[in-house]
């Protein structure tokens, strides 16, 4: 379980987050949703430790990680996924897996290989092809899949579905969140596409201006008229 | 016909030397993004180490295996002290803050060692070997250079893409921030880049030593070549930075033998300077793919 607590996170004089506070648990997808300019990419990047909030926490499982390197905040056990397809264009498909996780040994790394083969075949077809020649759907598999290399217990999600076909989405987005039943995993899933993000998530979060406006079951975040007017324009 | 050739092969292995500074060069680019002209000086630096334990000791192996470890040193101060905080503000800043470094080092030398020019003779036979009745201009020492050269370039081409170590220096050199998401110690990765580089400048240092004597600014027209072989070779090439290298030592042997030596330097300028005006991508390419 992930808890995130009053975290406020400022830009000069910015506010980008305000005390934001919510609870990510095992075993479901949580999606954090809201318009452009939310907050929701900034709320990422301060879990993964590549912005440093003002003030407030971030715990796994009790254990605070607020204060730590984004490289020990990935080996503690909370991975990101960042937005726009986050593979390395030079390195083969093999190699993007393998820089995943380089620091656990070499039998549990061979395990979540065949895993995250298992779970996206393409990985498996493509071994030796450089990363730039799959599709954009392919190399989003690929970038889960390496975040599955670091054995995650907690995986962050930024935008997966930017500049993917809906059915592909759809198909990579089930498959999410069949493993974070499987896998008890904490998923913590951003969208700007709602429909989409509600669709998997047990629980969802509204993003407006830095500030949760409103959270609670998706299917009643999904099907609450006002507020997709007010902060989701549709 | 017979001068051609001797002027060729009389090249190579000053252009092995050049190839090893050049893939200093190259490493540092690769791993930071920075064009470390402040090699050279380090070069001369650990030499001058090289030359003080070899002067105590009596080995040239020891003095070589001194300027290995200071080699490691200086580039991990260099990177971690000066390129880092610098960095911070911008990248021009920082490249040209090696030449700071350049200057700082030479100073450093000249008040340490002195500024007169001190012999540095090979451990083995400089002089030209002679088969069939023909001397050739090649000594077992450029044997020495070549095999050196050769061994280095595939230990780090081993060590960058079968290991995992150099998965991720690769990795950290390429895209810091999804090394860093995939739990790579990042900053590691720069400072062991630097410190390799250093380690394969120490070497090319003491290589060059014999033919240039030991002075504090006498390799710094080693970097126009070696900046001019990394350049053409892409900067991001390994096997780039041998192949125009060893090129370059052969066009400045060339050079020197059928005109004189002055004219040499110049000829490898108009080359880099005509490379740049018709191929800048050789220099920006990856800068340029990348902003894309």
């Amino acid at each position: 379980m992930l808890e995130i607590t009053d975290v406020t996170v400022t830009y000069g004089a910015v506010r980008a987050l305000e005390n934001v506070s919510l609870t990510v648990p095992a075993g479901a997808v949580t999606a954090v949703i809201g318009a452009n300019g939310a907050g929701k990419s900034t709320l990422m990047r301060t879990i993964a430790g590549l912005v440093k909030p003002a003030s407030g926490s971030v715990a796994l499982n009790g254990e605070g990680i607020t204060n730590l390197r984004p490289e020990d905040i990935v080996r503690a056990g909370v991975v990101l996924v960042p937005e726009g397809r986050s593979t390395i264009p030079e390195l083969t498909v093999d190699e993007n897996l393998d820089l995943g996780g380089l620091w656990r040994d070499k039998a549990a790394r061979k395990a979540s290989k065949d895993e995250a083969c298992e779970l996206f075949p393409i990985l498996a077809d493509r071994r030796r092809s450089r990363a730039d020649t799959l599709s954009g759907g392919e190399r989003q598999q690929l970038a889960i899949g390496r975040a599955l290399m670091c054995a995650p217990t907690c995986l962050l999600l930024d935008e997966p579905s930017l500049g993917l076909a809906p059915l592909i989405v759809t198909q990579i987005l089930e498959l999410v969140r069949r493993l974070s039943v499987e896998a008890n995993l904490a998923v913590l899933l951003v969208e700007q596409n709602a429909v989409t993000a509600l669709r998997v998530a047990s629980h969802g979060v509204v993003l407006n201006l830095g500030r949760v406006v409103m959270e609670g079951p998706a299917e009643q975040i999904a099907a609450h008229d006002e507020l997709r007017h007010a902060y989701l324009g549709y | 016909m017979t001068a051609f050739f001797d002027y060729l092969l009389g090249g190579i292995g000053s252009g092995a030397v050049i190839a090893l500074l050049a893939i200093a060069l190259v490493l540092t680019w690769r791993s930071t993004r920075i064009v470390n002209f402040a090699q050279v000086g380090q070069a001369m630096a650990t030499t001058f180490v090289a030359l003080a334990v070899r002067d105590a000791s009596g080995s040239w192996v020891l003095g070589l295996a001194a300027a290995l470890v200071a080699g490691a040193i200086l580039g991990l101060i260099v990177q971690a002290l000066i390129l880092k905080p610098v960095r911070r503000m911008d990248t021009s800043g920082a490249i040209i803050a090696t030449f700071g470094v350049l200057i700082s080092l030479q100073a450093a030398a000249a008040m340490i060692w002195g500024g007169s020019p001190q012999p540095f003779g090979p451990p083995i036979a400089n002089a030209g070997l002679e088969v069939f009745g023909h001397v050739w201009p090649i000594s077992w020492y450029d044997i020495l250079i070549i095999a050196v050269t050769a061994l280095l370039v595939i230990g780090l081409g081993l060590l960058l893409t079968r290991t995992s170590v150099g998965l991720a220096m690769r990795a950290s050199a390429f895209n810091p921030e999804v090394a860093r998401l995939s739990g790579v110690r990042v900053g590691r990765m720069l400072g062991l880049g630097w410190a390799i580089a250093g380690v394969v400048g120490a070497v090319a240092g003491v290589l060059i030593a014999p033919s240039a004597t030991l002075a504090p600014n006498s390799f710094d027209i080693f970097l126009v070549f070696a900046f001019t072989a990394a350049v053409l070779g892409g900067l991001d090439s390994l096997v780039g930075a041998v192949f125009f290298g060893v090129g370059t030592g052969v066009v400045l042997s060339l050079v020197t033998g059928y005109s004189d030596s002055s004219s040499a330097p110049v000829v490898v300028l108009v080359l880099l300077a005509v490379s740049l005006i018709l191929k800048p991508e050789g220099l920006f390419g990856r800068g340029k793919a990348r902003a894309v």
